[in-house]
């Protein structure tokens, strides 16, 4: 029997009069890699925003291991927000603090961890994506694909249920794809549940346990990867994949 | 110096008008009894307000480096307070916040070569008249030959101090006159001797001090219509102080009979003979010192103070609620929108109504909550500074609110606008010389006692002018360094 991490009901977000999202729904089990692909301007990010509440959704519940997101005081969704790891694509490392402080912050601000077993986790956590050597460096010294795996590390420190990825590689220059393309399936193959939103259809193939796609403010379609990448029923899905591939 | 309310007056009074009518100061005398003697006598001292730049009336004298206020009307003054059997202090202040410092009980009474004209006689209540003096016109020696009284001066320019009796005089009985006015007779005397003006209406004890102390300088009897009471010397109480008015008055009275306006004069000869003896600015080091000091004293807490709120007020501004944002707005532009200057008297003298501040205190207030206001926008520009994706960031990892604003925008924030705080610094160390105004033995008042003492114009302002430059200098030099270290760091 799957256990369900998160179920996203009747979600709808508005800015101001424009519609962003209508009415979505889904649900993400536990370990599940959900791969969100669609046109840009179609809603992907604010979608991702919405699950750990960057964004208030205008209506519907976002449930996250038995309670709802959406009726959550300030302290209750900072609480939940430890569980729900994010990536951002432009990385977002903290420019004013070197590297294993960037990890290092969270842990001891949030967890109370003490100043040792934080530099111990951080350390574990930069060596597992191949930068131990770079943590006493400051981000602007990095490139950025090494920039983005610190920024993994600095949410695993938390010891996420779940992490959420927008678009992580795609202010990535090519070459440095692979390395990040790399952590994120090593993280999968341990069993994380992941929400990535990518235009990598080759890790959404590979990696994926359901691929979600978007436009429009809705999923138009849902399914294995199989499903949409090989036999897309949705006009709007077979557009897109169309154009993709062209490029 | 009989100087007619300047405009500066004119707002302080009306400021303090205002508060006047949410609450009325608990010692006024308003109805009954009137106590203005008994309360001198009750709490032991006699509060003199004086403006000490109008030798020989009143002036300052270097004893072993510290200085001491003389003259006259501080003869006068401890005549009174001996008489009444209390002790004399003496409060120094521009002679434009005199009358404020009656209204608003900073002082009991004001003894400044003041006059007794109908138009302050409306406001404050005088003494009998303890001196009379004449209007004489001071000119460059090498002119004296040109100049013989005030109808030599048609079509010509003269000084006179802003808004005193003897720029209306000027003005109105010498035809075609362009009457130039500035507050401080030494800067007139700068004027002078730079032809910027060809004579400085003065009255003629003052006049005599400066020919005396000055080769360069002549006098002649200006021959003015003097009409009542401009040309008289008395003392100004709180309206209504009638007891302590008539109690003055027989001292008055008795230093009238013994002609002891002489001997005080003669005092205060002797004293500015000691004075001009030794007029090297090293001589008065501990002027500029005290100066310094001061000047430092308040830059130095201004800063911290203005800081801490400067981040307060740029919180609110930011804020979401809609009280607490119109509250920092409303602050931030109101402070911005008035000058410096009114604010140190609004602080001195209109809440001094309600709290007795003494005047470095509320130069540290006013400059303080100025920066403030300042600093506050340059702090909110460099949050704003700072990018979103870094709120987010630390958001999604679970810190709270104000973790986000401590550990990652605020230090963001103060090493993008390091080098605008740091001209903010430096500048206040500068802005900061309008508490003088207040009394505040700053840079710039020592520098006007300096002038005062030693009749001398230019040579002060250079030394002023250097120090100035050293402390904005050096403070600028050590900010860089951080602004470097900081740099290098990230
Ligand atoms: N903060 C915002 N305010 C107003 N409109 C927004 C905001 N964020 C996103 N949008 C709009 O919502 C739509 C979806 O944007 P987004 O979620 O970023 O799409 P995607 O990530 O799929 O490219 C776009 O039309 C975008 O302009
Ligand atoms: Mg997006």
């Amino acid at each position: 029997m799957p256990e369900e991490m998160i179920a996203i009901e009747n979600i709808n977000k508005k800015f101001g009069d424009t519609e962003v999202l209508k009415d979505l729904n889904g649900k993400v089990e536990k370990g599940q890699v959900i791969c969100v692909i669609g046109p840009s301007g179609g809603g992907k990010s604010t979608f991702l925003r919405c699950l750990n509440m960057l964004e208030q959704p205008t209506s519907g519940k976002i449930m996250f291991e038995n309670s709802d997101l959406t009726s959550l005081n300030e302290s209750q969704i900072n609480q939940l927000r430890e569980k729900m790891g994010m990536v951002f694509q432009s990385f977002n490392l903290f420019s004013n603090m070197t590297v294993v402080e960037n990890v290092k912050l969270a842990p001891i601000k949030v967890k109370k961890m003490s100043n040792d077993d934080a530099q111990k986790l951080a350390l574990k956590l930069l060596a597992q994506v191949g930068l131990a050597e770079k943590a006493d460096d400051y981000p602007a010294s990095l490139s950025g694909g090494q920039q983005q795996r610190v920024a993994i590390a600095r949410a695993l420190a938390m010891n996420p249920d779940v992490m959420l990825f927008d678009e992580p590689t795609s202010a990535l220059d090519p070459e440095m794809v692979g390395e990040v393309l790399k952590v994120m399936q090593d993280l999968a193959n341990e069993g994380m549940t992941m929400v990535v939103v990518t235009h990598e259809m080759g890790f959404a193939k590979n990696v994926a346990d359901e691929v979600w796609f978007m436009d429009g403010g809705v999923f138009a379609e849902k399914g294995t990867p199989d499903q949409i990448f090989e036999h897309p029923q949705n006009e709007r899905t077979q557009d897109f994949l169309a154009k993709i591939l062209e490029a | 110096m009989k100087k007619i309310m300047s405009w500066l007056m004119l707002v302080v009074t009306l400021s303090v008008a205002l508060l006047g009518g949410f609450a009325q100061p608990s010692h006024a005398a308003t109805t009954g009894t009137e106590d203005s003697l008994a309360r001198v006598k009750a709490k032991g001292t006699l509060v003199m307000g004086t403006s000490p730049d109008y030798p020989p009336y009143e002036f300052l004298v270097n004893r072993g480096g510290k200085e001491r206020v003389v003259g006259m009307d501080v003869d006068i003054a401890k005549k009174i307070a001996k008489d009444l059997g209390v002790k004399l202090v003496i409060k120094q202040m521009d002679f434009d916040s005199l009358l404020v410092a009656l209204e608003t009980n900073k002082v009991d009474m004001v003894i400044s070569g003041m006059s007794p004209t109908p138009a302050r006689k409306k406001s404050v209540d005088f003494s009998k008249v303890y001196y009379k003096g004449g209007q004489s016109i001071i000119i460059n020696k090498a002119d004296k030959g040109l100049y013989k009284d005030k109808d030599s001066f048609e079509n010509k320019s003269l000084g006179a101090q802003t808004g005193s009796i003897q720029y209306n005089l000027g003005k109105k009985q010498i035809k075609g006159s362009k009457m130039k006015g500035l507050a401080k007779i030494s800067d007139l005397i700068l004027a002078l001797k730079s032809h910027k003006a060809e004579g400085v209406i003065m009255e003629t004890p003052s006049a005599q001090a400066y020919v005396d102390n000055d080769p360069d300088l002549a006098m002649i009897n200006g021959k003015f219509d003097l009409g009542s009471g401009e040309n008289d010397t008395a003392i100004g109480f709180k309206k209504g102080s009638t007891s302590l008015v008539n109690a003055v008055n027989k001292s008055v009275d008795e230093i009238t009979q013994k002609k002891l306006t002489k001997t005080y004069l003669k005092d205060a000869g002797t004293y500015m003979k000691t004075n001009t003896h030794n007029t090297s600015m090293w001589h008065y080091s501990g002027y500029f010192l005290k100066g310094v000091e001061y000047t430092l004293l308040i830059t130095i807490i201004s800063v911290f103070f203005g800081i801490l709120l400067g981040i307060l007020f740029a919180l609110m501004r930011l804020s979401k609620m809609k009280l607490v944002h119109a509250l920092g707005v409303v602050y931030i532009e109101f402070v911005r929108g008035t000058p410096l200057m009114i604010q140190v008297m609004f602080v001195y003298f209109g809440i001094g109504l309600f709290i007795n501040i003494p005047a470095l205190i509320a130069g540290i207030i006013a400059v303080s909550l100025n920066s403030a206001a300042y600093v506050a926008e340059i702090i909110r520009g460099g949050i704003n500074s700072v990018a979103k994706g870094q709120t987010e960031a630390a958001r999604s990892l679970g810190l709270s609110q104000r973790q986000t604003f401590q550990s990652v925008v605020f230090p963001q924030a103060l090493k993008n606008i390091w080098p605008a705080l740091g001209n903010e610094f430096v500048s206040l160390i500068k802005e900061s010389s309008i508490v003088s105004i207040i009394g505040v033995t700053d840079l710039i008042y020592q520098l006007k006692a300096v002038q005062t003492a030693t009749y001398k114009g230019v040579i002060p302002i250079v030394v002023a002018m250097i120090i100035y430059f050293i402390l904005t200098f050096s403070l600028s030099k050590v900010l860089n360094h951080y602004e470097r270290k900081m740099k290098h760091d990230a």
